[in-house]
């Protein structure tokens, strides 16, 4: 490379990353190959030993300036994605909300069949031996629906995990960090753990099935009807 | 040695050659190019960068027969920052060191 190729290269760059005082900043190069050349050394050579002339415009850059435009699109753009995020989150929570309660409930409900309480009439009237054969099969379903319940927490608490770690890469990056790697949207629950919860899950799904048939055809041969709702008034007709 | 490390030890460099006199860039990166493996070009972005921190100022001056140039001098701002980031790194690389002699001491 030639004095005159190094020297506009220098400052095709500079000008392009629009670096204040490039004259100057060129000026200083100019010199810097008139002292060499005067000590004997070839252009091509002093261009050599100075550099890449495209690397050292960009040193010129600012650590600031280098990533400020960046970083506000990437505070901006986060902004909104927090959002939607935050309302997707809130929907989830809900959803986790709503399966806690579905769970407890059929619990409260098995328990008060077993028990052979009735609090303010709520409960359907039925003979006592089908009353345990339900509440054994609504206790099943509390079971199946905590596991899903517990599940569904694992699977929110690493989605949010996963969603706080792309967050703080984004702006790092932005800002010229490194990111750290990224996490997996799936919880890994221990393998232990991952099996019993399994097992309690088919367990219980199978146990609440068998209980239930179990109940709805003693239920039709006690009562002698196959609706045998209409037959014990359930629905009051 | 990755060049983002060697511009942090430049920088002290630089800061010590100009603490004991005024220097044209040239000076600086004849120098420093050849006591240390660096592009001699690297030298200018540092200068400029020192000289925006307020570390550095700038003045020109006509030596006998030659064109005028500029020297760079350490303003008051610049040798405190000289003296602080000094014994930095000269208890940083003490450490370094005795960490590094302690492995070397292990394998023989």
């Amino acid at each position: 490379m030639t004095r005159n190729e190094f020297i506009a290269k220098l400052s095709e760059v500079l000008k392009k990353l629009s670096i204040p005082d490039a004259e100057e900043i060129i000026n200083e190069y100019e010199q810097h190959f008139a002292f060499k050349m005067a000590d004997g050394y070839s252009e091509e050579e002093i261009a050599a030993k100075l550099g890449d002339p495209v690397a050292l415009a960009s040193q010129f850059q600012s650590e600031g300036k280098k990533h400020g435009g960046r970083k506000i699109t990437a505070v901006i753009g986060l902004g909104f994605i927090d959002i939607f995020a935050g309302m997707f989150f809130v929907l989830l929570l809900a959803w986790e909300a709503v399966m806690a309660v579905f769970s407890l409930s059929t619990a409260v409900v098995a328990l008060c069949l077993l028990v052979g309480t009735n609090p303010g009439s709520l409960l359907p009237p039925m003979p006592y031996g089908i009353a345990i054969v339900f509440a054994l099969s609504l206790a099943a379903l509390a079971v199946l629906a905590a596991v899903g319940a517990i599940y569904f927490a694992a699977f929110i608490r690493q989605l949010m995990r996963s969603y706080g770690r792309f967050h703080k890469n984004t702006l790092d990056a932005a800002s010229g960090r490194a990111p750290l790697p990224s996490l997996p949207i799936y919880p890994r629950l221990p393998g232990k753990a991952n099996r019993a919860l399994r097992f309690v899950a088919l367990v219980s799904l199978a146990l609440f099935t068998a209980t239930f048939v179990l109940g709805a055809v003693l239920s039709m041969l006690i009562s002698g009807s196959l609706e045998f709702w209409h037959a014990w008034g359930w629905f009051g007709y | 040695m990755t060049t983002q490390y060697k511009k942090g030890v430049l920088e002290l460099c630089v800061l010590s050659l100009l603490k004991k006199r005024d220097c044209y860039g040239y000076e600086l990166s004849e120098y420093l190019s050849g006591h240390i493996d660096i592009a001699a070009g690297t030298v200018y972005p540092i200068l400029r960068k020192l000289k925006s921190e307020g570390l550095l100022t700038t003045y020109v001056q006509e030596d006998s027969g030659g064109p005028p140039r500029k020297y760079y001098s350490l303003t008051n701002f610049g040798r405190e920052t000289y003296e602080k980031q000094r014994a930095e790194y000269l208890a940083f690389a003490q450490k370094v060191e005795s960490l590094l002699e302690e492995d070397s001491n292990d394998k023989e």
